[in-house]
């Protein structure tokens, strides 16, 4: 990166020039910091230098020190393109170096929105329970759970037993006498043998 | 760590300044020296265990919250009671701050998947090839600070539980990632074009690379006369008018295609 960039002459900079840098940096909230700091998801092979320079050069943000850590992610079962995951088959997603950065001025996020129908969250949040509850199902220890029903039979029991609902046969229709409907079919009377 | 630490404790007390200078009185000889006692104590630990250690800090504790053994200078003091974090004064953030090129909009902190979805093509190879170093390499920060900002707004979706917008973020990262190959395609040829020319002048006689003297010294020639033996030397008038109508015709305006909207990214 250049030296001097757009924004006029900053901190004291690194020489080198890079001219297409091919990588993302996303910049995550973090109420916990003062509003002078900011944090950001880096590649792994990024170091404080290398943040400290682009943020002037591509963004004018001076910055006064940058704090860097790498965070290990968890342990999973098999790769996260794997149709059916195998068990015992770990894998350990790629670590996740993030920097705190110290600028110069403050900064505080923009609100975040209260009214999520843009992002339709609603049917969004539905299906991903019915999805879950359908996984639910695949388990093997499905079956030896309490099925949904219980709960609602239970209640009924309870209601008859404390005597608020009385027990009857269920309200049939009563629509006569019986009817014959194939008038036209002609049955033999008796068959002789 | 060399003594033991049953001898320490009584290391300890002989070395006292106190009882150095305290000597006992005469009278209480005999019962100095006379043989102890047999006590049956009623703990089997050994007393000498107590005081274990010079620690001065045993027993204080940060995860048990024992508090420190003395009182210090500011122990009367209260401690100040933390403020919520909605009734600290609001920050006022700098219309011209650089993080803001990490934002869509100033008003909310990711966009909607309409405001996602409104976007061009990306651009083609054809179009950056007309195009100079500056323009790319501008284009390119702009496809690098777009890009930035989908990350960005992708994690705060995720953190929020926001719903939908993923697929939308994912076509217009796609839309910015297909203008950076057609850069990189556009800048690939130029290199090569660039190569192959040198190897031509290399060879070229009229063509001086080294440092010094003329780089280019066209060689001297002379244009062959050019004798058009078939041309007719009388038009009538009616030839002309009827050659101008046959290229009226033929002149078909050009097909106008619709003009297409400019990337958003770019």
């Amino acid at each position: 990166m250049a030296a001097r960039s757009a924004f006029g002459k900053g901190p004291k900079l690194g020489r080198k020039q890079v001219y297409l840098p091919n990588f993302e940096i996303t910049l995550i909230r973090n109420p916990k910091l003062p509003p002078t700091f900011a944090a950001f998801i880096v590649p792994l092979n990024f170091n404080k230098l290398d943040l400290r320079d682009y943020l002037w050069n591509g963004y004018g943000v001076s910055v006064r020190g940058v704090r860097s850590f790498i965070q290990m992610q968890k342990v999973r079962q098999d790769k996260p393109n794997a149709k059916r995951p195998a068990p015992r088959r770990w894998f350990r997603p790629r670590s996740i170096k993030k920097m705190m950065v110290e600028m110069d001025k403050p900064f505080a996020w923009p609100q975040e929105p209260e009214d999520f129908s843009p992002w339709d969250k609603e049917r969004y949040d539905a299906i991903k329970q019915m999805q879950e509850d359908s996984r639910e199902t695949q388990k093997l220890d499905y079956v030896t759970k309490p099925t949904a029903e219980r709960k609602s039979i239970a209640e009924q029991a309870k209601e008859l037993l404390e005597g608020d609902e009385k027990w009857g046969p269920t309200d049939w229709e009563d629509v006569g006498e019986a009817q014959e409907v194939e008038k036209e079919v002609k049955i033999p009377e008796a068959v002789k043998e | 760590m060399s003594t033991s630490t049953s001898l320490r404790p009584m290391a300890r007390r002989l070395l006292q300044p106190n009882a150095s200078q305290q000597i006992p009185p005469s009278f209480l000889l005999p019962s100095i020296f006379a043989p102890s006692p047999q006590i049956a104590s009623f703990s089997s630990t050994p007393n000498s265990f107590y005081p274990r250690d010079n620690n001065k800090q045993r027993g204080v504790s940060s995860q048990r919250r024992t508090g420190l053994r003395q009182p210090v200078s500011v122990s009367k003091t209260a401690l100040p009671t933390p403020v919520n974090a909605k009734d600290l004064p609001k920050i006022e953030t700098d219309p011209d701050h650089g993080l803001w090129g990490f934002f869509h909009s100033k008003e909310k902190s990711l966009a909607t998947p309409e405001e996602d979805a409104a976007h061009g093509r990306a651009w083609c190879v054809e179009e950056l090839r007309a195009k100079s170093w500056e323009d790319l390499h501008a284009l390119w920060w702009v496809c690098v600070k777009e890009r930035n900002r989908i990350a960005t707004e992708n994690y705060e979706r995720k953190r929020l539980n926001a719903g939908y917008g993923a697929h939308e973020a994912k076509v217009r990262a796609a839309m910015v990632r297909i203008t950076q190959r057609g850069i990189k395609q556009t800048l690939t040829e130029r290199y090569y074009s660039w190569r192959e020319a040198e190897l031509l002048a290399q060879q070229d006689p009229e063509i001086n690379l080294s440092a010094d003297g003329v780089s280019y010294t066209p060689k001297e020639f002379t244009e062959e006369e050019y004798v058009d033996e078939d041309v007719p030397e009388e038009v009538t008038e009616e030839e002309a008018i009827r050659a101008e109508e046959a290229l009226k015709s033929q002149a078909i305006p050009p097909e106008t295609k619709p003009v297409e909207k400019s990337p958003d990214a770019a």
